[in-house]
């Protein structure tokens, strides 16, 4: 059986000219067909060129539609024909009986792909929407990738590809690629990247994925050097032995993590055994997704925060750890935190502990692992200098920074100045920035914000600058706790996991 | 018996229209892929019964024999820690009378002592096709759903897996003097129902349920498997 699985492939591999992921992703030539100027702007062809612009894409864009015109300055062309030359790639935004036409058009116009906007096809389950979509496969077969139909398309902020209602995500490219059919879940998780510090390589929402989707994505994926951590959104697939055959492949090369969406409505069926009425679908794709050597997340948030910390993280798995923060509570309830996710706090021999007591304020502190500073105004270089002195037990491989930044809010009150210029965050930093490059072992920023109400938006104010501060300086920053251990705890289950290839 | 008289004994029962194989025709398909069950020999009449208690010897273990009848226990068709011909003889009789008419037969079984059970089974997901289930057996398992899935065909490292994956995984180690148990020997098990899967289409569920330990060696006691 594995053997005629095998057989399919290959076949599958010689029909197809290699696919020119580059001219897909990196278009130097960008058609743009369904940019009505009639309209104002307001079709999606329109907003789609308008968006990218915004974005500042520095190849040449050729807007197309039938009546022709010119839009944002530049020369409306009356059809795919008339664009002079070659082009590498196009955004269709056409009416869904109008796609073939032009899909047609645009691969004889030497494209590499194209990304279909348009719905009408297979999602409205009628026999027309069907035929639609057939077509678009048949012409994609003939050799031009498709992205979708029914889909928001590709980011990739190299380029300044966006999605849809995308003009201000970030041009800023980083290690992290993000699959995912919804185009909903994408322009979400590409916005929540930028302010959680989580750079793509390229987003790609592929909708109904008539040709180009998740076996292919993830098999290009693997080997594309932009890219060092593959994060996936599923709801449905194509192809189970496929997808598992692509997927353990890419994991056994960089971290996938999948949100796998829908398991509560997996179907009941009529079985006969225990085996397979407890073998539903959750738990096997929660089997599967183990087997393959993915790593499994549980909402958006937790797909958003691994993806940093694998992004961010040296490529290993972190046993042991220290926290240092205030209040003693904090070091009880990150213990059984901890705990839960196999980690471990190791307490520090009497020698260190006594160094580090030496840093600290008198009394209420603590300097046991975890570390209880006692106030949360302990200055950035005492706190540098409790990091340096706990990074020298061999134990800790990783050490997490809880500050308490939103208390500064009372120091701002005596002295009767905005609370972002009395708290030091910048300097905190800096200060962990320095105590990672001298100790070589990373540290993870911590800010929780007990005071998040409309009287205190100064300091959620304060709180983001805070972030962009460590997301500057490549420090993985979380808003709670509990986020940044699960979050290591998933890294350890890639790096601590025997399916990953050690190189 | 080999593979393709399994198969062949499979493909008879789908055209009989039968949905299930009996639990001696299951073992049969599982001793074919190496899978080790107990030492059983069917009998229909009274008078072959000294001969099998010969074979397979006290104590034994006498079912009845039927793929048209599911839940024994609940039935009274199993008997237990027979020990005499007195013994075997009353129990023939009862089964016989219990079987109320369906085909089949008394299965003379050697009796497997272990105090501890395990689980192992075959489901079909539309996805994923054939996966392989390990577990706690016995009344356990539906109690405390303590199981693990792969897909097939499975590697030595994901029945590894599957194995440590369980919460109750120590029972597999040396506990409360008992040995512990064959990991090797559970091991190809596991892979060997994997192939089942991925081999006999035909094939759509299989519970062994129990799979005792005998010492540290693994035996499928009871079988199910479902036809498509």
């Amino acid at each position: 059986m594995p053997d005629s699985t095998r057989k399919t492939v290959n076949r599958k591999k010689t029909r197809y000219p290699v696919t020119d992921y580059e001219r897909i992703f990196h278009p130097r030539r960008l058609a743009i067909i369904g940019v009505s100027a009639e309209e104002n702007g307001v079709g999606f062809g329109a907003g789609m060129l308008k968006v990218i612009m915004a974005m500042g894409f520095e190849g040449e864009i050729f807007p197309v539609n039938p009546k022709g015109g010119t839009i944002a300055g530049l020369n409306i062309f009356k059809s795919v024909e008339d664009i002079p030359e070659k082009i590498d790639f196009a955004i269709i935004a056409v009416t869904a009986r109008h796609v073939p036409e032009a899909l047609e058009a645009c691969r004889k116009k030497g494209a590499a792909g194209a990304e279909i906007l348009s719905s009408g096809f297979s999602e409205l389950g009628t026999p027309e929407g069907k035929d639609l979509e057939r077509q678009i496969k048949e012409i994609a077969d003939k050799g031009i990738r498709v992205v979708g139909p029914n889909c928001f398309g590709i980011y990739c902020p190299a380029s300044g590809l966006t999605l849809l209602p995308g003009p201000d995500l970030s041009r800023q490219s980083g290690p992290v690629a993000f699959l995912a059919q919804s185009g909903g879940m994408s322009i979400d998780f590409a916005h929540a990247g930028k302010w959680l510090g989580v750079r793509f390589s390229k987003v790609v929402s592929f909708g109904n994925g008539a040709d180009l989707r998740e076996t292919d994505l993830l098999r290009y994926l693997k080997d594309d050097p932009e890219t060092k951590v593959i994060s996936m959104y599923i709801e449905g697939i194509k192809d189970g032995d496929s997808f598992f055959r692509e997927i353990k492949a890419a994991a056994k090369k960089k971290p996938v993590i999948v949100y796998k969406g829908g398991l509560s409505h997996a179907g009941a069926r009529t079985v006969a055994s225990h085996t397979a009425s407890m073998g539903g679908s959750r738990v096997i794709w929660q089997s599967v997704l183990k087997q393959a050597g993915a790593i499994q997340v549980h909402d958006t948030e937790e797909l958003a925060q691994t993806s940093m910390a694998f992004a961010l993280l040296p490529r290993k798995a972190f046993k042991g750890i220290s926290i240092v923060g205030g209040g003693g509570a904090i070091g009880v309830t990150a213990c059984d935190t901890a705990e839960i996710y196999g980690i471990d706090i190791p307490p520090f021999s009497d020698e260190l502990q006594a160094r580090i007591g030496d840093h600290l304020p008198k009394p209420g502190s603590s300097s046991v692992n975890p570390i209880d500073v006692a106030n949360p105004f302990v200055a950035p270089q005492t706190l540098k200098e409790v990091l340096l002195a706990a990074a020298e037990d061999k134990r800790v491989e990783l050490q997490i920074i809880v500050s308490l930044l939103f208390h500064y809010k009372t120091i701002a009150h005596m002295f009767n100045k905005p609370v972002a210029e009395v708290t030091p965050f910048r300097e905190l930093a800096q200060a962990v920035r320095e105590v990672v490059d001298q100790t070589g072992k990373p540290v993870i920023a911590v800010l929780p914000n007990a005071k998040r109400g409309l009287d205190n938006l100064d300091i959620t104010e304060m709180i983001a600058m805070a972030r962009q501060e460590y997301i500057d300086r490549g420090i993985p920053v979380f808003d709670e706790l509990h986020d940044a251990i699960r979050a290591i705890a998933n890294v350890n289950t890639y790096y601590g996991g025997r399916n990953y290839e050690k190189r | 018996m080999k593979k393709d008289k399994a198969i062949q004994m499979i493909g008879n029962a789908l055209r009989k229209g039968r949905t299930a194989l009996s639990e001696y025709e299951a073992k049969q398909v599982l001793a074919a892929y190496d899978i080790p069950v107990t030492r059983e020999i069917l009998i229909k009449d009274k008078k072959n019964l000294d001969a099998a208690i010969q074979k397979i010897g006290f104590p034994l273990v006498m079912k009845g024999c039927s793929a048209e009848i599911a839940h024994k226990t609940e039935k009274g068709l199993i008997h237990v820690d027979i020990r005499t011909a007195t013994e075997a003889k009353k129990a023939f009789k009862e089964i016989m009378a219990g079987m109320e008419g369906f085909d089949g037969g008394v299965l003379m079984q050697e009796m497997i002592k272990g105090r501890r059970e395990l689980v192992m089974g075959l489901t079909r997901d539309p996805q994923f096709g054939p996966c392989v289930m390990f577990g706690l057996g016995g009344i356990f398992t539906e109690i405390l759903r303590d199981i693990s899935f792969r897909r097939a065909p499975l590697e030595v490292r994901d029945a590894h897996e599957m194995m440590q994956e369980i919460r109750g995984h120590k029972i597999l180690d040396a506990v409360r003097g008992m040995e512990a148990a064959d990991k090797k020997r559970l091991t190809d098990m596991l892979i060997n129902i994997g192939r089942i899967g991925l081999e006999i289409p035909e094939i759509s569920e299989i519970d062994l349920n129990p799979v005792i330990l005998s010492g540290s060696k693994p035996v499928v006691v009871d079988a199910l498997i479902v036809l498509k």
